[in-house]
């Protein structure tokens, strides 16, 4: 091992990209909580849209009691990491969330997220919410099918122009001519389509590793010549939500961001919202312990896999991975796959789909080292485990450079 | 003349062009404009990538496919010479995920597209939120599936040799309890009895003991003639061995055996999905197909009356949640968890180069995966999806499933109703 054990994990964790900064100060807290104020206020003046549910009545019909939706708010007012004293706030926005226009769109995707989303996952009130939104335009909730479904989207489109927030499921293929994938009657193309929609739209949130990377359509040889939506729209603010599938708590999250002040949240490198994407899976892992220990599983099935050691030797990629599931976890905070001792594939970073897939554990992973060059083997380098850990910090320190201008960018939101 | 329909609120969109004569549909012809390219994606990656990325072909069937794609490269091996032993504890657990996978899909299917359409068809205004029906249920039995799989959508705790998960009991009985109020939902909700004389149920003549809103769609179905529409070539076919499903083929009632390798894939001119077939002849697949292969007596009894009707292929689907919640019960029950989860292969020990099938019963029929390895990586990739069966055009001699069950009909909206009865998943079908 190059680097003494303790000088390692002490560099891990005083490393600046690896740390979100959660208390800025009196000032800022007081400040933003005023304009907090002002925009809910401004926001209860105006009508609900659309006949969506009424939100109270709704939690009610559910068999939600009001406790249990104040311990939701302040779980959520803690992961957008705002002070415990925004939490009356974050309930009142929820309570709102029906005055803001959302549209919705899949193009090339396994409707996953949807199913994620709308069906089958994420916590009871936050699966209420997302009734409650004001879903203009959603395929798969909406009523109405067919030319029929286009029309309301149209409407909502010139009646919201520059308020609604578009939400965008799927890559966009750009190979012949953008013919691998239409929509709707006219057989319009997924790159027309989202360029039509992201024009008027107030910000786009790609949702899922599809609509932000480019996902599995863009695996080697990326037959469709599939893209992310950051690279084919332009003069937008755009938030990336990625993970397949996206965790629906993080839409959630930027959904009542959004309501609650009026602007995107604070972005990473790749557009990614801190409050999610701040720290790795690895930071609060479960198996962390056994990490420290130096106790793996080393192949499952083994003693290790009985003793729920640390998965980084079958290739977990939670020390490269940035996202919040080892706290947020999935299906209603069932389970997340670490707990079922099958280790995080990393699915919310780039490039997945080929450099992370399946059991390839790191150290066999051709990865670049933090000073650049070429890509060569962890091994290669010589580098022991835990500061192979930090080479995901140092990647990530490296692409952040860039964050600060998106994060002046957010406020104008 | 011919009209063209989008059909929307299916897994994807499609889009049916109708050609009518004298008032009646003849022929349709069925378009995706959707392609990823998965197949063409797997090609020289490392084998045991395909179960990372072959779930992610579909929201909604993702797991069957995890299945398909482990018992490939377990195939692979065995036909390598080195057979994996899997532990009974390692396969009652990917069966019951299966299961609970199958159980969402069913409900989703039923109460958001079968009951919001079979209403709207016949103009019934029902006022009900039956989404939120799906989603109680859907979110409670995936959550017991997310115990021993991590997550839905797109887990991937299934691995060559077994599975990566170790369960306690603590979390036998915490699948167990979900699993008793996904029960307990089915008999309040959807059949309106309890699941154990729900099960009794064996003849056409009884199912007006059926109450909730099963026995509502089927008095409705029934009033409305749609146990005599929807009709197609009656012949059935299924290859997975998994669950209680047996593999066989069903021609006029009679069952007999079949065998994975004489399924062939063929492109169809102008479209990104291809047809399949067995010895040359298309047949149905998904839930009417097994409970005909596996002779489940209420469906023979329905069958007897009201041959491959819409109303027998949408109860056969339905009537899959009761068999499949009173299955996953027996098996949480015999689970022996001192048994090893996962057989040792040794991560030093490549995938051979050999051909592997793997052979699931999805939601909506039999799903196939073959892999072909060649010097340790893929060479060759083949998904074949159940919503191919049901949907190939056809050839001269005959229409495809589905089409031949829409010719006929009067309206677009009759057939598009028959259309979605076959539970269609486009993004499945086009990949």
């Amino acid at each position: 091992m190059g680097m003494d054990r303790q000088e390692s994990v002490k560099s891990l964790f005083t490393a600046q990209s690896a740390k979100v900064d959660t208390n800025k100060g009196d000032s800022y807290y007081e400040n933003l909580y005023a304009q907090c104020r002002a925009r809910l206020d401004d926001l209860k003046k105006l009508a609900p849209l659309n006949n969506r549910m009424d939100f109270r009545q709704s939690i009610e019909e559910e068999g939600v009691d009001r406790r249990d939706f104040l311990k939701w708010a302040s779980a959520t007012t803690a992961m957008l990491m705002l002070p415990a004293s925004f939490t009356p706030l974050v309930a009142e926005a929820a309570v709102l969330m029906n005055r803001l226009p959302v549209i919705w769109i899949e193009l090339q995707d396994c409707a996953g997220n949807t199913e994620a989303l709308i069906r089958s996952d994420g916590p009871k009130i936050d699966e209420i919410i997302l009734d409650i939104i004001s879903l203009e335009f959603n395929e798969t909730l909406m009523a109405a099918s067919g030319h029929q479904a286009e029309k309301q989207l149209e409407d909502a489109v010139e009646h919201f122009k520059g308020k609604y927030l578009l939400f965008v499921e799927g890559s966009v293929p750009l190979g012949i001519d953008g013919y691998y994938g239409t929509i709707g009657a006219e057989g319009e193309t997924f790159i027309d389509h989202l360029q039509r929609l992201a024009k008027d739209a107030a910000a786009v949130v790609a949702v899922g590793s599809c609509a932000t990377f480019g996902g599995i359509p863009a695996a080697a040889p990326n037959p469709t010549d599939a893209k992310g939506v950051m690279e084919v729209v332009k003069g937008k603010p755009i938030i990336n939500i990625p993970a397949c599938p996206a965790n629906p708590s993080n839409m959630v999250g930027v959904i009542l961001h959004y309501v609650l002040t009026g602007s995107i949240p604070e972005l990473d490198s790749l557009l990614r919202p801190k409050f999610a994407f701040g720290y790795r899976i690895h930071d609060n892992c479960e198996r962390r312990a056994h990490f420290d220990a130096g106790e793996f599983v080393e192949e499952w099935g083994d003693a290790g896999a009985k003793n729920n050691f640390c998965l980084y030797k079958v290739g977990c990629k939670g020390p490269m991975t940035f996202n919040n599931c080892s706290i947020i976890r999935y299906n209603e905070g069932v389970n997340w796959p670490v707990g079922v001792g099958r280790g995080c594939i990393g699915c919310s970073e780039p490039d997945f789909w080929d450099k992370y897939a399946y059991e390839r554990p790191m150290a066999d992973a051709n990865i670049k080292a933090p000073t650049g060059g070429v890509e060569k083997t962890v091994d290669e380098f010589g580098l022991g485990l835990l500061t192979a850990a930090g080479i995901g910090i140092a990647i990530h320190a490296a692409a952040s450079v860039a964050a600060g201008k998106k994060e002046s960018e957010k406020e104008n939101a | 003349m011919i009209v063209k329909k989008l059909i929307e609120k299916i897994e994807g969109e499609a889009e049916l062009d109708f050609s009518f004569s004298e008032g009646r549909i003849e022929d349709v012809r069925i378009n995706f404009g959707f392609y990823r390219g998965i197949e063409e994606i797997l090609v020289g990656k490392a084998p045991r990538d395909a179960l990372v990325i072959t779930p992610r072909v579909c929201g909604i069937c993702n797991h069957a496919h995890l299945i398909a794609a482990v018992r490939a490269i377990e195939n692979g091996y065995e036909n390598a010479g080195t057979p994996i032993e899997i532990s009974n504890k390692a396969k009652s657990i990917r069966e019951f995920t299966l299961a609970c996978e199958l159980i969402q899909n069913h409900t989703k299917w039923f109460y958001m597209t079968i009951l919001p359409q079979l209403e709207k068809l016949l103009g019934i205004q029902s006022g009900e939120n039956h989404a939120l029906k799906a989603s109680y249920l859907s979110s409670t039995i995936t959550k017991a599936l997310a115990i021993f799989a991590g997550q839905w959508p797109h887990s991937s705790y299934a691995v060559p040799g077994g599975v990566a998960c170790d369960p306690t009991y603590v979390d036998v009985m915490q699948a167990e309890s979900l699993l008793d109020e996904s029960i307990r939902f089915f008999e309040q909700m959807i059949a309106g009895l309890p699941l154990e004389e729900y099960l009794e149920i064996e003849s056409a003549s009884s199912l007006h003991r059926i109450g909730g809103d099963l026995g509502n769609v089927l008095h409705q179905m029934g009033v409305n003639g749609m146990s005599q529409m929807g009709y197609s070539h009656d012949r059935f076919i299924a290859f997975g061995e998994c669950l209680f499903f047996k593999p066989g083929k069903s021609l006029a009632t009679t069952v007999s055996n079949v065998d994975a390798r004489y399924v062939e894939e063929a492109r169809q001119e102008g479209s990104t999905a291809k047809a399949v077939s067995y010895k040359q002849r298309l047949y149905e697949v998904g839930p009417l197909a097994r409970a005909m292969v596996g002779k489940e007596p209420i469906i023979k009894s329905l069958h007897k009356r009201y041959k491959d009707s819409l109303l027998t292929r949408v109860f056969a689907r339905i009537h899959e949640i009761a068999l499949l919640l009173a299955y996953n019960k027996k098996l949480l029950r015999n689970l022996t968890l001192d048994e090893p989860s996962c057989t040792i292969i040794g991560h030093d020990i490549k995938v051979p180069d050999a051909t592997g099938t793997g052979v699931v019963e999805a939601a909506r029929g039999s799903l196939i995966h073959r892999t072909t390895i060649t010097e340790g990586v893929i060479e060759k990739y083949e998904i074949i999806v159940p919503t191919q069966w049901n949907l190939s055009h056809g050839n001269e001699e005959e229409k495809g499933v589905a089409v031949e069950a829409m010719v006929g009909s009067a309206t677009t909206e009759e057939a598009s109703f028959i259309f979605r009865t076959f539970d269609v998943c486009s993004v499945c079908t086009t990949q």
